[in-house]
């Protein structure tokens, strides 16, 4: 954010008188363009409270009814049949299981990218790999979920899992661990990128081999960055919807086992969504309920990826 | 002097980071070759639906043996080739090209290793055609139960040949009891289906009990004409009928993304530069800027099905857009303002300080600094991500699917009011559909997203690499 701007503090009340004084007409032009802009970043701010707004307020006759005890750790998720029963745990433990099995595949494969690309690879390499990656990163999440149902699972099937269900969290979460495999590597790679030189050359100077130099010295300086990245990854895997839609099943399993069909927070908000019910249905405040929980648990990671990262610029600024 | 493990260790570790990177890539590569060998059979289905036919599975109920499946076509287009060749709605297909069929997949693999050309197909003629009507009569030797004769025999059908006459009653067939009208046709369906070709029939005649070879089979030439591009071209142009893979079509969806995510780039383009420009050129440093900011970094990493939550209570609901491209576009509108504001902001970030300097020194307002001297600097900056964020809103489809877009239209979209689909959501109802021949369909649809995807992407990096312009 460059504070300093000199065209912003010429405008300002407390700038000092100007030489130069513009025509009147031309200064209500520049004023008029300027509000127009700052309407611009106002509706940004607008809408976000209002997303936040509206899943507050709509969550209200939710919690009315259902404590938050009974939301949070109740095992059973069964708004349409009576006796109903809102219970999140068994989402958020499938949520958690298909988010764990999707790092265990991005993290090491990501960390190890990273390290190769800023370490090992020269500038020509990167080059080329670093628009792949994100061409990688962008590719529509329901190819990787069209990927997970009809490649992966039937794959695993036939060689070591025949018990796998046709619908499991295990293709999803594999699936989604290539899925957020790219951005792992990318923000790894920026991490690591950032470390001083001097610290290489130092590690260098007392003798170090290239591998001790990476394991010893640059990855853990750039741990924080490295943890940063990775919390923004489970953040991204908790938020994604179309891969478990298509690939995880729409029924929830307790105890969580990844060969069974899997239901995630994200598969709920679409069943009530997509969910043939009236429009005054008790059920569309749970929808709401189910929305502020995601928020609030994305939100919460990725504040905290935000601030390590900052911290991490600092440092080495 | 290093010990040699030290070495070798350094050595194993760089192996195994060239191997996770190679990995993602291979992820890559692995995917679009398994999509590109799905949809390799649009080219037959559309063979076939060129011949004038349509193909379903059905099953038949055989007594020890569970379900066999068999392939039925479903429709058979006036005057097309297949009816021509006799073919007509309701005839079972069970030999292409000396292949036998059970499934319209293996139709479609027949006609793929066939190539073009006329192929013979044999099929066992519906009940009306294979015997004529039968009538269900009190059973010749057990009274109360139902015996089932024939009415009339058609001129040329199988039953004629095999030396069939009105008033038969069919006691069995293949060795199977007859117990109905339709079930003795299955009957006939399941034992084809299983192996023999001529079946024996034991029908009554009089009084007088018979054992006839029955042969059901009925041959004809059909011309498939597999042709991949003008396959794909149909595929892209026609709406096509969604109760048949072979039939069903693009066009509906790719009008609907285009409608949807140019009503969001009217929006979220505007808005989004214009909020970078605010807080890059404008606004001084202050917690109003401060949460300005803190708020557009959380609306970016908003999960897509909480943006398709508010969409739906706020577009669809409360203003009373409903399921339409309007709403579907100011959704996706929500989804893309912050990427559009961060990548803006960088590429304005990118033009040097002297450079508005400059110009204010010649006495240039503000806005004029930006209009003539920044944003023209900025813009390939811009336009890149804009490109990128418009890749990203094509293959974005929890929100829409929240929202309640339809999984499939068979209109295209013609005014903003009118509800849609997209191509992602087409390709979520594909891959989800059990019958044979939608995964296919779900493939070739991801080849048109990954191919819009790549070159976007392409130009994106492009437009980067040549106006990216390196300030001293």
């Amino acid at each position: 954010m460059p504070a300093s701007n000199p065209l912003s503090r010429q405008a300002g009340p407390g700038a000092p008188p100007a030489l130069f004084r513009p025509p009147s007409g031309r200064s209500t032009k520049e004023r008029l363009i300027r509000s127009i802009f700052l309407a611009c970043g106002l509706l940004a701010i607008v809408i976000t409270l209002a997303a936040a707004g509206m899943l507050a307020g709509g969550s209200v006759p939710f919690f009315q009814r259902v404590s938050l005890g009974e939301f949070l750790a109740g095992l059973k998720w069964s708004p349409l049949h009576e006796p109903s029963s809102y219970g999140v745990l068994a989402l958020i433990a499938d949520t958690l299981v298909i988010t764990g099995i999707a790092l265990l595949v991005a993290l090491p494969l990501g960390l190890l990218s990273a390290v190769f690309l800023s370490e090992y690879a020269n500038f020509r390499l990167r080059q080329v790999v670093k628009p792949i990656l994100e061409i990688l990163a962008g590719v529509p999440t329901v190819v990787y979920g069209f990927f997970a149902l009809r490649f992966v699972t039937p794959l695993l099937q036939r060689t070591f899992l025949p018990q796998l269900q046709f619908w499991n969290g295990l293709s999803a979460g594999l699936v989604m661990g290539i899925m957020i495999l790219p951005l792992v590597a990318s923000l790894s790679e920026d991490v690591l990128f950032a470390v001083p030189r001097g610290l290489r050359e130092a590690a260098y100077a007392l003798g170090a081999t290239k591998f001790e130099v990476t394991a010893r010295v640059v990855v853990p300086a750039a741990f924080s960055g490295i943890g940063a990245a990775f919390i923004l990854a489970m953040s991204r895997a908790i938020g994604e919807t179309m891969i478990v839609a298509l690939a995880a099943g729409r029924t929830p399993a307790w105890p969580p086992n990844p060969t069974q069909p899997m239901l995630t927070l994200t598969t709920t908000i679409v069943n009530i969504a997509t969910g043939d019910h009236e429009a005054t249905a008790f059920i569309w405040s749970a929808l709401f309920a189910l929305g502020l929980l995601l928020f609030l648990t994305t939100l919460v990671l990725n504040v905290a990826s935000h601030l390590i990262v900052r911290r991490f610029r600092q440092r080495y600024a | 002097m290093r010990p040699k493990w030290r070495k070798g260790r350094g050595t194993v570790f760089g192996a195994l980071s060239v191997g996770a990177l190679m990995v993602g890539l291979l992820a890559l590569a692995t995917m679009i070759a398994a999509t590109v060998l799905q949809a390799r059979r649009l080219t037959a289905m559309d063979a076939t639906s060129q011949a004038g036919l349509a193909l379903s599975l059905r099953s038949v109920e055989v007594p020890g043996r569970e379900f066999v499946p068999y392939v039925v076509a479903a429709q058979v287009d006036p005057d097309s080739a297949a009816e021509r060749a006799g073919l007509s709605r309701g005839d079972v297909l069970v030999g292409v090209g000396g292949s036998a069929v059970s499934r319209p997949d293996e139709v479609w693999d027949a006609l793929g290793k066939l190539g073009p050309g006329s192929s013979t197909v044999s099929w066992i003629p519906k009940p009306e055609k294979l015997w004529g009507p039968l009538r269900a009569v009190v059973h010749p030797e057990r009274p109360g139960e139902l015996g089932v004769t024939l009415a009339a025999v058609p001129v040329g059908s199988p039953a004629e040949r095999a030396g069939l006459r009105p008033g038969d009653a069919l006691i069995s067939v293949a060795g199977l009891p007859v117990t109905g009208t339709r079930q003795a046709w299955e009957l006939v369906v399941g034992a084809v289906r299983q192996g023999p070709q001529v079946l024996t029939l034991v029908i009554e005649r009089g009084r007088e009990r018979q054992e006839l070879a029955f042969d059901p089979i009925v041959q004809g030439e059909i011309p498939f004409q597999p042709e991949l591009w003008r396959a794909w071209g149909r595929f892209l142009t026609r709406i096509g009928d969604p109760r048949y893979p072979e039939r069903a079509g693009l066009l509906s969806a790719l009008v609907g993304s285009l409608l949807v995510v140019g009503v969001m780039a009217l929006f979220a383009f505007p808005l989004g530069v214009g909020a970078a420009v605010y807080l890059e050129e404008y606004a001084s440093q202050n917690w109003f800027t401060e949460v300005l900011q803190v708020l557009i970094a959380n609306l970016a990493g908003m999960p897509s099905a909480v943006v398709g939550i508010f969409g739906l209570e706020i577009f669809a609901r409360s203003w009373g857009l409903g399921r339409s491209v309007f709403a579907g576009g100011l959704t996706l509108a929500l989804l893309v303002l912050p990427m559009t504001i961060v990548a803006a902001r960088e590429a304005l970030r990118t033009v040097p300080r002297w450079v508005r300097e400059a110009a204010a020194s010649v006495g240039a307002t503000p806005w004029q600094v930006i209009r003539f001297h920044v944003l023209p600097y900025a813009l390939p900056g811009i336009f890149t991500g804009i490109i990128l964020a418009l890749a990203r809103a094509l293959g974005e489809a929890a929100p829409l699917l929240l929202l309640g877009a339809f999984l499939y239209v068979t209109y295209v979209p013609q005014s903003l009011l009118d509800s849609f689909t997209i191509v992602p959501l087409q390709i979520f109802d594909w891959a989800t559909k059990p019958q044979d021949g939608f995964a296919e369909l779900a493939a070739a649809a991801i080849l048109v997203l990954i191919a819009m995807h790549l070159v976007l992407n392409s130009i994106a990096i492009v437009l980067r690499n040549r106006y990216q312009r390196r300030w001293a």
